[in-house]
């Protein structure tokens, strides 16, 4: 019995639940930019093993999810830069990094 | 080949071409040659220096400063007018500033030359259509006569549709229309003679000339009309020059105290009383329209498909139907019952107006129509005459008897015009078809002279006494003995009053005695006593008017001619361009009923008038027996016992004065209407205005309540925290998820 398609996905639901249980508990920020990149890396995993696992005609050879998953590393490390620098503006003009009291995204 | 009839729509044209020339020409001179801004006594100081003709003018007629001495002389009016009980604090008297229209001390000479225009162009119309009258009797070499169909004059086909007959704008001549240009022409002409004389003194009188051009056009497009679409337009043309006329005297206002209302209001009574009609006219044309597919009368007439005989073939009721609502536009126009009310209301206008449209030719043009379509009115059941018959024989009674109390010199003749219209449906409405038309349009044809005749020999009355009391005077009882001040109009009044009641060897005489003959001939012995006994109501009527205004007890004669004269100052006979058409309507109102052939004229298959019958039928005597016992209690009411006592008798009995007060106050129609508008339709309006106040702007306000409702409740959730969204958003993904896998898996 080797690795199987069923550890994979499962893998990449736990990462995607503890990601998501990170962005949606934690306070700071940054933490919240970081669970994020956790849930954006079990999307890849995920993507990666129906590729890898995939035995279909004519799909069978293509690297469909390897690429799309290099797609998704570079948007995520553009949004990690873009998302910093925002974190930071906020900071310098507020004084925190709470997203409790950044609530100004209301009517 | 009918070469000289070829060129009648002339006679359609002269009328519109002088309403042109006026409106664009001569009025607008008019306006611009005088001078503007300021009052009628600025305007006279002005002319006195500018105009050396009009100081020359003033002097001969011995009024320097004329607007001075007219003013205290209304003062004494107004005095007079206080003391006359009910009168007092009324605003209706000259003296008001407010309820007067503009006079002119001076006509402009365009302001007369409109007055030419109008006249010679109609003039030339009358001329015209006396000719072709003459030609188509035969008595003109050369010219042979109208076919029995008539001639068509003009034709415009102005759209067509697939499904019908295409629909044209044309005129059309023939016996019928020819006979009703020549009334309307003549006294359209002796009208705007009259008028010169009648309005001289009207800031208006080239409007007035407009206004009556466009009658005469509007009039003549009904005479000429050869389908309903035409004939519908001159319909609403007549109506709307009636509206102007009417309301001629736009600043006049209310008289309560004479129940008499405002011009104003009084116009629009009219157009809205004729567009009630005009709802049934209107239906019924859209009946036959839809069920003939034409609007054509020759073709509606014809035995072709698109003819009523095989169009309503099978569906005779329909036909009645439609007939009887197309008379329903009759029943407006000519002011019978139930929409008579407006009529009596028109003489608010000038009287002139009265005479020409109230009395002649508008009123008539329900008749007109009526006779026109006879045919039609053949082919549907015999409830369409009957309902004909009926509604003018209930007329001719209703508006007898309210004619009976009137004090109102104009009133009396209204509720006169609106009877005498009654006989002539009446007329239509039992000929039968080997008679025809001809019953009816003879009355119209007599009927139109004499009361013409009545109408400006009133207006002439009421011109002399304006000039004697300052103030307009219409009330009888502030008359009397007229006849030694103005006796050309007594004496043609005189005559009108012997046509009208029937007195033999007059035209009325004539036209009633067959009318009355012929409803007894063909069994209808209900509407045979109806028009009989209104005979005689109308000779008492029409002789206690005459009594009251030219008579009177212990005058010429026995009190027939000149007595004691009830009002102010000394009233003169009218000058000559007011007089001169009275004797000529006298002259027809002895002869028009000497045409014998007339039937015969109108239907070459009916019979002449038989003067030998008429005079030995012991019926005919006994019409003639109760037109002169009317007369004869006239005399022995208002000359020999005089009025005052009359009135005293009536008033001390109780029977007599509950009577006396239901004609008075016309049985109390107009209140019942007054009371119908003013609580159902305006009751249902407010119930209107309410469902849509409170439904419909409910229904439309409460959903836009709604919606800010739901928003301002639903922005609370809008926390502003981004991890509620993220809760939310993926609360909702993980809800779907479910819904999705559920589904999946039960399918």
């Amino acid at each position: 019995m080797g690795l199987t398609l069923t550890h994979f996905v499962v893998l990449g639901a736990v990462l995607f639940c503890i990601g998501l249980y990170g962005a949606l508990t934690k306070r700071n920020a940054v933490a919240i930019l970081m669970s994020i990149e956790i849930m954006l890396n079990a999307v890849n995993i995920t993507l990666i093993a129906f590729s890898f696992f995939n035995h279909v005609k004519p799909y069978a050879n293509l690297l469909t999810g390897q690429i799309f998953a290099i797609f998704i590393i570079t948007v995520a490390a553009a949004e990690a830069a873009l998302a910093l620098a925002m974190i930071i503006a906020i900071y310098r003009k507020r004084q925190t990094v709470d997203v409790g009291e950044i609530d100004m995204l209301k009517w | 080949m009918y070469g000289l009839y070829e060129y009648a729509w002339l006679i359609l044209a002269a009328p519109l071409a002088s309403f042109a020339v006026i409106v664009f020409g001569t009025r607008m001179a008019d306006l611009w040659s005088r001078h503007h801004g300021q009052t009628a006594q600025d305007y006279a100081a002005y002319l006195r220096e500018a105009d050396p003709a009009f100081a020359a003018w003033e002097t001969a007629r011995g009024s320097g400063g004329h607007g001075e001495q007219q003013h205290a002389a209304q003062a004494a009016g107004h005095a007079g007018e206080a003391a006359h009980a009910g009168h007092g604090g009324e605003a209706g008297h000259h003296g008001d500033p407010y309820d007067d229209d503009p006079t002119v001390p001076y006509l402009t000479p365009w302001a007369k030359l409109s007055g030419y225009v109008g006249v010679v162009l109609m003039l030339l119309s009358c001329l015209y259509s006396w000719v072709l009258l003459f030609a188509s009797l035969g008595l003109l070499p050369g010219t042979p006569r109208l076919p029995e169909e008539g001639i068509t004059l003009f034709s415009y086909t102005w759209g067509s549709d697939a499904a019908f007959q295409p629909y044209t704008i044309a005129f059309h001549l023939d016996n019928l229309a020819l006979a009703m240009t020549v009334v309307v022409t003549t006294v359209s002409l002796l009208v705007q003679f009259y008028s010169q004389g009648y309005m001289a003194q009207s800031a208006g009188y080239a409007r007035f000339f407009a206004y009556l051009s466009l009658f005469a056009f509007s009039m003549l497009t009904i005479v000429f009309a050869a389908n309903f679409l035409v004939i519908f337009v001159g319909w609403e043309l007549v109506g709307l020059s009636s509206y102007l006329l009417i309301g001629f005297w736009i600043n006049k206002r209310a008289k309560p105290a004479e129940e008499r209302p405002a011009p104003s209001s009084a116009a629009l009574q009219a157009f809205v009383m004729n567009r009630i009609g005009d709802v049934g006219f209107i239906l019924g044309i859209m009946i036959l329209f839809a069920t003939t597919g034409t609007f054509d009368f020759a073709t509606l007439a014809g035995n072709g498909p698109h003819g009523v005989a095989q169009a309503f073939a099978g569906n005779q009721a329909l036909l009645t139907l439609a007939m009887i609502l197309v008379f329903c536009g009759a029943i407006g126009k000519s002011a019978q019952v139930p929409l008579h009310t407006w009529l009596p209301s028109a003489m608010e206008g000038p009287t002139p107006v009265s005479a020409l449209i109230h009395a002649a030719t508008m009123v008539a043009a329900g008749v007109y129509m009526v006779a026109r379509t006879f045919a039609l009115f053949s082919a549907a059941g015999p409830q369409a005459f009957e309902v004909v018959a009926w509604i003018g024989g209930i007329t001719a009674i209703f508006a007898a008897t309210i004619g009976l109390t009137q004090t109102d010199f104009k009133r009396v003749l209204a509720f006169s015009t609106i009877s005498q219209l009654g006989y002539m449906f009446v007329g239509l409405g039992v000929a039968g078809t080997e008679i025809g038309p001809g019953a009816g349009m003879f009355h119209l044809f007599t009927h139109a002279f004499f009361k013409a005749l009545l109408f400006l020999g009133a207006g002439s009355v009421l011109h002399a006494l304006h000039h004697a009391m300052h103030r307009e005077v219409q009330d009888m009882r502030l008359m009397g003995g007229l006849a030694r001040f103005m006796p050309v109009t007594a004496a043609t009044w005189l005559i009108a009053g012997l046509s009208i009641s029937g007195f033999p060897f007059l035209s009325g005489f004539y036209s009633k005695e067959t009318l009355i003959s012929l409803a007894f001939e063909h069994g209808n012995y209900g509407l045979w006593a109806i028009t009989l006994v209104t005979a005689g109501l109308t000779a008492f009527y029409m002789f206690r008017a005459f009594f009251l205004a030219f008579g009177g007890k212990g005058g010429a004669l026995g009190g027939i001619w000149g007595g004691p004269y009830r009002g102010e100052g000394t009233p003169h006979e009218s000058p000559v361009t007011m007089t001169l058409p009275l004797v000529i309507l006298a002259v027809f109102s002895i002869f028009a009923g000497y045409w014998v052939g007339f039937f015969q004229y109108l239907d070459p298959h009916a019979p002449l008038l038989d003067l030998g019958k008429i005079f030995s039928d012991g019926l005919t005597w006994l019409g003639v027996a109760l037109s002169l016992l009317g007369i004869a209690w006239a005399y022995v009411l208002y000359c020999a016992v005089g009025w005052e006592r009359v009135h005293k008798v009536v008033e001390a009995n109780a029977v007599l004065r509950f009577f006396h007060r239901l004609l008075l106050h016309r049985y109390y129609v107009d209140t019942l209407y007054d009371w119908i508008v003013r609580y159902v339709v305006l009751g249902l309006c407010h119930v209107a205005a309410a469902f849509d106040r409170f439904v419909v702007d409910g229904i439309v306000n409460g959903v836009a309540g709604l919606v800010m409702e739901l928003g301002s409740g639903l922005r609370r959730a809008e926390t502003g925290k981004v991890q509620a969204y993220m809760t939310v958003f993926f609360g909702g993904i993980a809800v779907f998820a479910v819904v999705v896998f559920v589904l999946a898996t039960l399918r």
